[in-house]
């Protein structure tokens, strides 16, 4: 079968297999773990330290901002299955984020650039590590094995999907904590900057906050979805050499006949022209954005709350770079 | 990794030893190694901290961006590469600073070009560390997959032991792994504050060892499956692994380093006695070269190869060291000789060997290559001569 995505050259040798989705957890802006809360940009970011204490029972208090959101979403998709779940098993960390701990990194550099010279503190220069937050979760879930963190601005999530999926596939690992998390980090200006924004480059909608975690391995009872197909093109494929594609992957992983919803995702970058192109061919937008607001790795809160709130559902995720790379993502949530 | 394994068909660096792996490699061999000097680079706010320095006379995001592109032109050179191989490769960089530089350039500049008003915050604009593989590919028409690990010391490591496994699952045609670390104002005052700096010397391995030095650095390593007519070396097993033990040690018992390389000779189905000789991480720190060595020890016992750290020479490249140290080495076998471990004067006796203090033939053989970084995160592999 060809995808979209298969143009002159970056066709790889081989595609994936789809992978079982065992959970799935979305945190916004809001910080209410796998609900839907009001909030305004202006006031973000919110103090994290109420949602730290209701996922991990005690504060982290040597934790920076990005290192206590990755924690909480992380459990929170763990919940679904407690953390004895992962005993025995090969379990893989993948850690998505755009930007990191920009949280750390800003008060660090400016205590170095001080006039006079300031006062760098280590504490904060070890939580700006971009993989301590991977580091705290994997203690925390005592994973030892694949344990990476990856960064491919908005397309950092879908990255870290496509391998894990490729490392289940193989048998390197029998579960995958896949996830994505960026915080909002002021000024507001700085942040849309920071994600390369400007109006004609995406949907005008307010900057937010995430971390939102799929747990991806074989288990026929807990399983709530699957994903299907990750795959990058580059600027040259539009929505139709997509629709084509989305059709396939559709009459490849659906029985004929059943009945479900096509539900397409946009990310940030894509724009209202294209919305109406997949209306106008029977696809439902399910635009999760003003429920998470702008952030590098809000494909994984969209495609997280897909599989937690709409059963029976083939869904499509598309988001690109300013650069004009792109990434979809194919898979499909259980009937309950 | 076993099956066959992976071809190294090129490779690029650019390091305080000079603009090509070669050149650094020639300077090594004939033991032409400056200690580290405190740094000269226009952006940097204390010229107190010494490190390895890229020469160059421009300003220092034109020599970010000049050492990347010289990295890559070299490697994609060596690998006999048409536009149209590049342009099927897929990308997998390692950097923790990203283009941060650019912040930190904007900002000095700034101060400096309005002596008499004061300072405005530091504003951080860069777009992550993803932003590099956007760079290279927009510069080289790269259209594979593109993914960036900011995994602080084994990022680059990291990235080549995922792109070979990709390589041998058939996922990926051809990988082209970049190490990417321009000198920093965050990373100098960073690794300060942790005091982890040895402000005289880097000295991997020794009795007298107190910290590291920075190094600056960029690196391209390209990986194929297909053997070219030029590819003489060949990755032949590789280990990646998460020690939740501790952030910031490898455990000083040895044992984590001592199963992370058994397990990376069980992938490759080589023994310990295959091995020629190690590219210790050796940062020249106490608990670094504490672990690494006693693991060393460990596994090899009696039978262990020479052992080299060429942080004493280059400093540490922090996320760029897997393949900045990667591409040194085969220019340094290319030129027939292992260099010796600089920055060596007495055994430690909890460590219990000295680094190779001679340069020795680069016979054919299997070499180990060994990188422990910050997030209990550990990165092995073995890349056959011959």
């Amino acid at each position: 079968m060809e995808f979209f995505m298969d143009t002159k050259n970056n066709k790889p040798q081989k595609r994936s297999a789809a992978a079982p989705v065992i959970a799935a957890s979305y945190i916004g802006p809001a910080l209410m773990p796998n609900r839907h809360a009001l909030w305004e940009e202006n006031e973000l970011p919110l103090n994290v330290d109420t949602l730290v204490n209701e996922v991990m029972g005690q504060p982290m208090r040597r934790a920076g901002r990005f290192i206590k959101m990755v924690a909480c979403g992380g459990l929170t998709c763990l919940q679904g299955v407690t953390l004895d779940f992962l005993k025995g098993k090969k379990t893989g960390i993948f850690l998505a984020s755009g930007l990191g701990n920009v949280d750390e990194i800003l008060p660090f550099i400016t205590e170095v650039f001080k006039h006079g010279g300031g006062f760098p503190s280590p504490n904060q220069f070890a939580n700006s590590v971009s993989n301590a937050a991977a580091f705290v979760l994997a203690k925390i879930c005592d994973v030892t094995g694949t344990v990476l963190t990856i960064s491919q601005e908005e397309l950092s999530f879908e990255a870290a999907l496509w391998l894990a999926q490729n490392y289940l596939e193989d048998g390197d690992i029998d579960l995958a904590l896949v996830g994505g998390c960026d915080i909002f980090t002021p000024t507001v200006d700085e942040y849309r900057e920071r994600l390369n924004l400007c109006l004609s480059r995406y949907r005008p909608l307010p900057m937010g906050e995430g971390s939102s975690w799929l747990l991806l391995g074989r288990d026929d009872e807990r399983c709530v979805g699957e994903i299907f197909v990750v795959d990058f093109a580059d600027g040259e494929a539009g929505p139709d050499a997509l629709s084509a594609t989305a059709r396939a992957v559709f009459e490849r992983h659906v029985r004929p006949g059943t009945d479900v919803k096509r539900i397409f995702l946009p990310g940030f970058r894509i724009n209202t022209d294209e919305l109406d192109f997949w209306r106008r061919h029977g696809w439902m937008i399910d635009d999760y954005l003003p429920c998470c607001g702008v952030h590098s790795t809000a494909a994984a809160f969209g495609i997280a709350r897909v599989l937690r709130e709409t059963p029976g559902a083939f869904f499509m995720h598309r988001n690109a770079q300013a650069s004009g790379r792109q990434a979809v993502v194919f898979g499909a949530t259980k009937k309950r | 990794m076993n099956d066959g394994g992976i071809y190294v068909r090129g490779w690029g660096a650019v390091t305080s030893l000079g603009w090509s792996a070669p050149a650094a490699a020639r300077r090594l061999i004939a033991g032409d190694v400056e200690p580290a000097a405190a740094c000269t680079s226009s952006h940097l706010v204390n010229r107190a901290f010494k490190a390895y320095e890229v020469a160059y006379g421009g300003h220092p995001l034109d020599k970010a961006t000049a050492m990347l592109w010289s990295a890559l032109d070299e490697a994609f050179a060596m690998a006999g590469l048409s536009a149209g191989d590049i342009a099927e490769s897929s990308l997998f960089v390692g950097t923790t600073g990203g283009l941060f530089i650019r912040n930190e350039y904007e900002f000095t500049e700034s101060v400096r070009r309005n002596p008499d008003q004061d300072a405005p915050p530091i504003s951080c604009r860069n777009r992550g560390p993803g932003e590099v593989a956007d760079w290279i590919a927009a510069q080289y028409g790269i259209r594979g997959m593109a993914l960036t690990f900011s995994m602080a010391c084994v990022s680059s490591s990291h990235a080549l032991v995922v792109a070979a496994d990709l390589l041998q699952k058939g996922k990926i045609r051809r990988a082209v792994i970049v190490g990417f670390e321009p000198l920093l104002n965050m990373t100098l005052h960073g690794f300060a504050s942790l005091l982890l700096f040895d402000d005289d010397q880097c000295r991997p391995f020794c009795a007298k060892r107190a910290g590291m030095q920075i190094g600056e650095g960029a690196a391209a390593v390209i990986l194929d499956r297909d053997k070219s007519s030029s590819a003489k070396y060949r990755l032949c097993g590789g280990y990646q692994y998460n020690d939740i033990k501790s952030m910031t040690s490898a455990g000083i018992d040895g044992m984590t380093v001592c199963n992370v390389v058994r397990q990376t000779l069980t992938d490759a189905r080589l023994s310990a006695g295959d091995v020629a000789a190690v590219k210790a991480h050796g940062t020249g720190t106490r608990d670094n070269d504490l672990s690494e060595g006693r693991g060393l020890v460990k596994l090899f016992q009696e039978k262990l190869p020479p052992v080299i750290s060429l942080k004493g020479a280059v400093g540490h490249t922090l996320g760029a060291a897997g393949a900045v140290e990667t591409a040194l080495w085969l220019s340094c076998c290319e030129e027939g000789m292992i260099p010796r471990s600089f920055g060596f004067t007495e055994i430690d006796p909890d460590i219990g060997f000295a680094p190779s203090q001679q340069n020795i033939p680069a016979r054919d053989g299997a070499y180990l290559f060994t990188f422990f970084g910050f997030g209990g995160t550990c990165t092995s592999y073995l890349i056959l001569k011959g």
